[in-house]
């Protein structure tokens, strides 16, 4: 008898109108609810971050930014053979996208937005690590494009990279004109990273605009004129026409970053340079900017 | 002496770097790009792949830890042979990893406080190196030797023990003193005194039988006498240098005084330099103090960290070293454990391999990597490309994990789409019409000149009417020079496809096609020569100021293995100089296409005997009767494999328009369906 007397000692505590058992009923109602709250939201509070994807001919400069991004002080590299994901936060100085909405005057105190960095490789054999990237879905919130604004300035390299920004931009227009769903994917904004500014013969971010885009114009008058591609049979969705290939606005003879426009991609040029002469430190604080406004 | 190492990271970024003389990046971007990217390794004569990369003057060693994604590179002079930098590469990756392989696995690591190795690195070398067998110049000897001081990170009495090491780095390379006297003799005829270097070399010349032969008249007698006297002194390479900071015998190099009857006296070393005296002073000093670093670490006593790292540097960099050099034997399998236990353990293995998540042995990848091979075989793969792809797969997967729910086969056959897209895919797209239209226009317009090469029947001139065809559709004018001087109807072939390209041309009112042809029995380098001036010639033209804006040249099939026919294509090369040389393969012809690609692409060198084209030889391939094989478009990789030239065109049939560029993804479904 004593076992059974215990619980139902205790039973008829509980149930009993003493001072003590409504404390115990109080606490007992208010933090269960407040445990399982944690318990259940402990692995849903982990916020998936926004990513910025680092594209860009090899010798750009995409690694040595990376570093300074993550670090705070670039570091000496050399071709990349793998892609690499780096944790960065805006710095003080920069403004972001969430603060718009703030008073100058504001003086509450807020963390500044992280963001995941990730580098590809530049190389033309590991192109498909960047392209790949970009058709998957993960929260790619902006792409910056870095060039090597010396390199510009010689044919070949200034081929090379509007190449490749051809092959960016049409693979960004094509995700949005032949999106499945109704509801517009949402649109990549692109900064063209027109790095070395530095250097004696790189040229002026207005000019490797121009450049760039009469040569993206070339290249697509030539794309639309070459050979078909052995893998003509191989896709599903109707086939590839000659409009879905053509970069901007169908039939127009010159090429503008704006004509992308009407596919969601604001494309935008900005110069600066990660490395400094000597001692000095890189300007940067355009490139952060533009990442500022866009997360 | 070592110029640079470097630890890198797979994606670039420098994790540590130690550098005695500048090395220019662009040495160790090369390394990267040539060899672990586009995996281009040279074979030396006996067709053995080597283990180390020359660029400009330097030699790259390298090895790396794969699953920390880790390289390590040592870059030396060329000149120099040093046989210890293997041991090096094998103990700084052993402890490195060990310091720092835990930090490596974290996620999102771009950068490492790697100072502390510093210390290391300088302790390594100092036990490792065991000097050089030949000298460089005697103008590198001097300068940089900048050996970074310790870093500041270490403790006083660290510094303090470290002072003395740091001289005795410089001796150990000044062992080999040889070469340079040796230099010295065959320059200057009369001038034999040898200029006083800061390094010190031995009194007498070891190994100096090379002299011998190569003296002047009046020297032959001393050097003999040299010689003879010689013959016991220390042997070329010193095995007791071993051990750091002993033995240094850094004695002064003992002037040549000279007797009446014009020979040197030896034996005496007796010096007018005073010098002399300080040297060896400084070096008992030295030795002196070697003897009391040994007493002290043994003690231990009034020692900083660097003192430790030394002492427990030796056992286990010797440990290192003897498990490197060690055979390790594969584990044969499993003992028996009995009948239940056999059937269980095979039992988990076949869940796990259904499961995922098991970590990958050389045992269990030997069955599935044989069936893929005999897979890629059936594909028409050459079987040396399906043993290297197989390989590099092997290599890749090797101590992985396998992701959850995906079976060993499977993990190959993703691994083994990789690793296909990476051979197949080239370095820098070809963009013809690009490249045409930049060549033609305004500032010096020339004619572009295109060749095509093949072994006989393969489809040239069929292929060359389809580019031909292209061209024209494109607007150019097209110029097509029948260089096949040799075989019969070769030059009525190509009368027959410009005759039927010109009316199709005609009829849509495009372009302009003409052909030229110096009949039979002449040479085609010729020929090819004379076509380029001919489509060049401005006289009586309407605006351009060429008569022609593309050069097509066919030239005759030949067999790969006749020299004589082999080495008239390097002429050709060298007279014609076309801008791209497009080599025509069939896609039916089975493994004798490694040897048909490897021998035409050494047959284009220019005239100072580099391959052209960045050392590849050709720029493209063109695959032809791609219609005919169906699924087995294996010939495609063995090619690209065999010279890391890249597939540019695939010919599909036999009419004019029946030409396609490789579309990568296309050739990797059909090969591993």
């Amino acid at each position: 008898m004593a076992g059974s007397d215990t619980p139902n000692d205790w039973l008829t505590w509980a149930f009993s109108p003493t001072i003590s058992a409504i404390l115990v009923t109080l606490v007992v109602s208010l933090c269960l609810p407040v445990l399982i709250h944690y318990y259940l939201y402990r692995k849903a509070s982990a916020k998936v971050l926004p990513t910025v994807l680092l594209i860009g001919p090899s010798g750009a400069g995409k690694t040595t930014l990376l570093t300074l991004f993550a670090n705070g002080t670039p570091s000496a590299t050399h071709t990349s053979q793998e892609p690499q994901t780096a944790l960065c936060q805006l710095p003080s100085t920069t403004s972001s996208h969430e603060d718009r909405y703030r008073s100058e005057h504001d003086t509450s105190s807020r963390s500044q937005p992280k963001f995941l960095l990730v580098d590809t490789p530049g190389h033309g054999k590991l192109r498909h690590h960047a392209l790949s990237s970009l058709t998957s879905p993960t929260a790619l919130k902006g792409l910056v494009f870095v060039v090597d604004s010396a390199a510009v300035s010689s044919a070949a390299g200034l081929t090379e990279t509007a190449e490749y920004l051809h092959d960016v931009l049409l693979l960004l227009q094509k995700r949005h004109t032949q999106s499945k769903t109704s509801r517009d994917p949402q649109a990549i904004p692109v900064l063209i990273a027109a790095n070395k500014q530095d250097v004696f013969t790189s040229l002026p971010a207005s000019l490797v605009k121009s450049k760039l885009e009469q040569e993206i114009a070339k290249a697509r008058q030539t794309r639309s004129k070459g050979l078909l591609d052995s893998g003509i049979g191989m896709e599903d969705d109707g086939g590839d026409d000659e409009e879905s290939n053509w970069l901007g606005q169908y039939g127009a003879k010159e090429f503008k970053f704006a004509q992308m426009e009407e596919h969601g991609v604001e494309v935008k040029v900005i110069g600066g340079n990660v490395r400094g002469e000597g001692e000095e430190k890189g300007r940067v604080e355009e490139w952060w900017a533009w990442i500022g406004e866009n997360l | 002496m070592l110029d640079a190492f470097e630890i890198l990271t797979t994606s670039g970024i420098v994790l540590w770097r130690r550098s005695y003389a500048p090395v220019p990046s662009s040495v160790v971007n090369s390394l990267v790009g040539d060899v672990f990217i586009e995996d281009r390794r040279p074979k030396d004569a006996q067709g053995q792949q080597q283990t180390s990369y020359k660029k400009d003057k330097y030699t790259l060693k390298w090895t790396s830890a794969k699953d920390l994604g880790v390289v390590f590179v040592a870059v030396y002079q060329s000149l120099l042979h040093l046989s210890w930098v293997d041991n090096l590469l094998t103990a700084v990756k052993a402890l490195f990893t060990k310091d720092y392989g835990i930090e490596l696995k974290k996620a999102h690591v771009t950068k490492l406080n790697t100072q502390p190795f510093d210390a290391t690195f300088d302790a390594l070398v100092r036990k490792l190196d065991t000097g050089s067998t030949r000298r460089q110049s005697e103008a590198d000897s001097e300068g940089p030797i900048e050996l970074t001081p310790p870093s500041s990170a270490a403790s006083a009495s660290e510094e303090a023990v470290d002072e003395p090491p740091p001289p005795p780095i410089p001796a150990p390379q000044f062992k080999k003193p040889a070469v340079s006297r040796k230099e010295q003799f065959e320059g200057t005829s009369t001038d034999a005194t040898p200029v006083p270097t800061p390094d010190t070399s031995r009194p007498s010349t070891p190994a100096s039988h090379i002299l011998t032969a190569k003296s002047g008249p009046g020297k032959a007698s001393r050097r003999s006498r040299k010689a003879q006297h010689t013959l016991t002194s220390a042997p070329a390479s010193s095995g007791d240098e071993s051990s750091a900071g002993r033995n240094k015998k850094t004695a002064t190099k003992a002037k040549r005084r000279w007797d009446a009857d014009g020979f040197a006296v030896e034996g005496e070393d007796e010096v007018l330099d005073y010098s002399a005296a300080a040297d060896s002073q400084q070096e008992q000093g030295e030795r002196e103090v070697d003897v009391e670093d040994v007493n002290a670490s043994q003690m231990g006593s009034r020692t900083g960290k660097g003192q430790f790292v030394l002492k427990d540097l030796d056992d286990e960099v010797d440990a290192i070293l003897a498990s490197s050099k060690q055979q390790v034997k594969p584990d044969s399998t499993e003992g028996d454990a009995g009948l239940l236990g056999s059937a269980t353990s095979r039992l988990t293995g076949l869940f796990r391999n259904v499961v995922g998540g098991k970590t990958l042995t050389k045992q269990d990848l030997i069955q599935p990597l044989q069936q893929m091979q005999n897979h890629l075989l059936e594909k028409n793969v050459a079987r040396e490309a399906a043993a290297r792809l197989c390989a590099s797969v092997e290599a890749d997967l090797l101590n992985q994990r396998t992701a959850n729910f995906t079976s060993i086969d499977s993990t190959i056959r993703e691994s083994m789409s990789k690793a296909l897209t990476r051979i197949l895919t080239p370095t820098s797209s070809l963009d013809l019409l690009r490249d045409v239209t930049t060549t033609i226009s305004p500032p010096n317009p020339r004619p572009y000149v295109i060749s095509i090469v093949g072994v006989n029947g393969v489809g040239k001139s069929t292929n060359l009417s389809k580019i031909a065809y292209f061209l024209l559709q494109n607007q150019f004018r097209v110029l097509v020079v029948a260089g096949d001087t040799f075989r019969s109807g070769a030059v009525e072939q190509l009368r027959v496809h410009v005759r039927n390209l010109s009316e199709l041309s005609r009829r849509e009112d495009v372009g302009k096609i003409e052909l030229f042809e110096k009949g039979y029995g002449k040479d085609a380098a010729t020929v090819a020569r004379d076509a380029v001036t001919y489509a060049t010639n401005t006289a009586g033209t309407e605006g351009n100021g060429m008569l022609f804006d593309v050069v097509l040249i066919d030239t005759a099939g030949r067999r790969h293995n006749d020299t004589r026919l082999m080495s008239s294509l390097t002429k050709f090369g060298q007279l014609a100089n076309p801008d791209k040389i497009f080599m025509v393969g069939e896609a039916l012809v089975g493994t004798d296409s490694v040897a048909q690609a490897r021998n035409f692409a050494k047959e284009f060198v220019d005239t100072k005997g580099k391959l052209r084209n960045n050392g590849v030889g050709m720029d493209g391939f063109i695959i032809s009767k791609c219609d005919t094989v169906g699924d087995m478009v294996g010939t495609l990789v063995s090619m690209v494999h065999a010279t890391g030239i890249p597939v540019v065109f695939l010919g599909v049939g036999q009419h004019y328009g029946d030409l396609r560029g490789l579309n990568v993804g296309w050739a990797v479904d059909k090969l591993m369906k």
